[in-house]
């Protein structure tokens, strides 16, 4: 168990990067976008196969966009909310796949996608509202910027540490598990009730990052 | 075992790089059919809504003729009716004058038939009343009897013209 969060690192240009993290991603990646084209490949008016999967994720997330944001704005977010679903969704389920592990178990990915919804955030409040989204932070009165500030800095690290605690414990009790004890029967048991239960874990953490960036967004973008 | 590092940002530049495939390859195409299928169904409910109201505007049209045509019938019936009466009545009525003037001809022939039989009993009268006078004239009879003679003819003539009556 001395490997649990010891990561193979590579030097380029300087900079270091977690190897295993980024063969994961583009794993993700790659399983995203292939199962992403082979539903669309051939769609038809009657859906079947694949495309009823895509789209109702697709439907669903459309629906909550324009439940929060109104539906011309909603559906500006949109490609980058179903992209932020599916692959975060990828990206929890893989760890759970005999010798892979989660990009999502790595605080850098986490952190990197709270910190680009927390960035959009705030780049699109400015766009859209101008000087009525400064205004916002000093409301009901001007020393609330204070508390206001400590809520925008807590947004990403709330968003980064609940994805990758969740995926990490998951992982990390999958291996626990495996060493409890040296009986198969015991042994596959609490594997496999505590894997079906990481499935589930996987999927709700995805639905709760998505939702939580979009509440965020809607919060900054959405039409008056 | 927490270690910030480069690999943020590469994950951020990964995952921005997924959403502009995804954007392209899968996300155009997939809400381009939802549209589609919306815009269809859409149509399909319209053009649902616009054939029920063109049968409902027929069948209201429908309607229509039929109470005209029994309106019409109705009418006819009436007016055949109202004919048919004035024919009657004016036959009646043409009846009863012709009863009327054929009874007005019988009285006036019965008039004339009276009239004619009272000129004739009239000449008669003279007649016989020259054949008396020529009798009493004959025999030269005396006052007295002359006066009996003709007071004999005339109670004789009354009786005889109130039973010719």
């Amino acid at each position: 168990m001395e490997h649990i969060g010891v990561r193979e690192t590579v030097k380029f240009l300087g900079l270091t990067f977690n190897w295993e993290t980024l063969c994961m991603t583009w794993l993700a990646m790659a399983i995203v976008i292939i199962v992403s084209c082979l539903a669309v490949r051939s769609l038809k008016l009657v859906p079947s196969g694949w495309q009823n999967f895509i789209e109702m994720i697709v439907v669903w997330l459309h629906e909550q966009l324009e439940a929060m944001m109104g539906k011309k704005r909603g559906m500006q977010f949109a490609p980058f909310i179903v992209s932020l679903f599916l692959f975060l969704l990828t990206c929890n389920l893989l760890g759970l796949i005999p010798f892979l592990e989660s990009p999502t178990n790595d605080l850098n990915t986490t952190l990197g996608l709270a910190l680009l919804v927390v960035a959009l955030v705030h780049f699109f409040g400015l766009y859209f509202k101008g000087g009525h989204y400064i205004a916002h932070f000093f409301q009901p009165v001007a020393p609330f910027v204070i508390i206001n500030m400590i809520e925008e800095i807590a947004k990403p690290i709330t968003l980064a540490f609940r994805l990758f605690g969740n995926i990490l414990a998951g992982e990390i009790l999958i291996i626990v598990l495996l060493h409890l004890t040296e009986n198969p029967f015991w042994l596959s048991l609490p594997s496999v009730a505590w894997l079906g239960f990481s499935i589930f874990i996987s999927c709700v953490h995805a639905v709760i990052f998505t939702m939580l960036s979009m509440a965020y967004l809607s919060n900054a973008v959405k039409e008056e | 075992m927490i270690e910030i590092n480069a690999t943020m940002i590469a994950q951020v530049v990964n995952f921005l790089i997924l959403v502009a495939i995804l954007r392209a390859l899968a996300y155009e195409p997939v809400a381009k059919m939802l549209k589609q299928r919306s815009d269809k169904i859409q149509n399909s409910l319209d053009q649902a809504a616009a054939d029920r109201k063109a049968a409902e505007q027929t069948l209201a049209q429908y309607k229509n003729q039929l109470a005209e045509a029994n309106r019409k019938a109705q009418e006819i019936v009436d007016r055949a009716e109202l004919t048919a009466r004035q024919e009657r009545d004016a036959l009646v009525a043409e009846t009863k004058r012709e009863i009327e003037r054929m009874k007005q001809n019988a009285q006036a022939e019965i008039q004339n038939e009276r009239n004619r039989a009272f000129e004739e009993m009239k000449s008669e009268i003279v007649t016989l009343s020259l054949q008396a006078a020529e009798k009493i004239v004959a025999k030269n009879l005396s006052a007295k009897e002359n006066d009996k003679l003709v007071n004999d003819f005339i109670s004789g003539l009354n009786s005889n013209m109130f039973n010719a009556k």
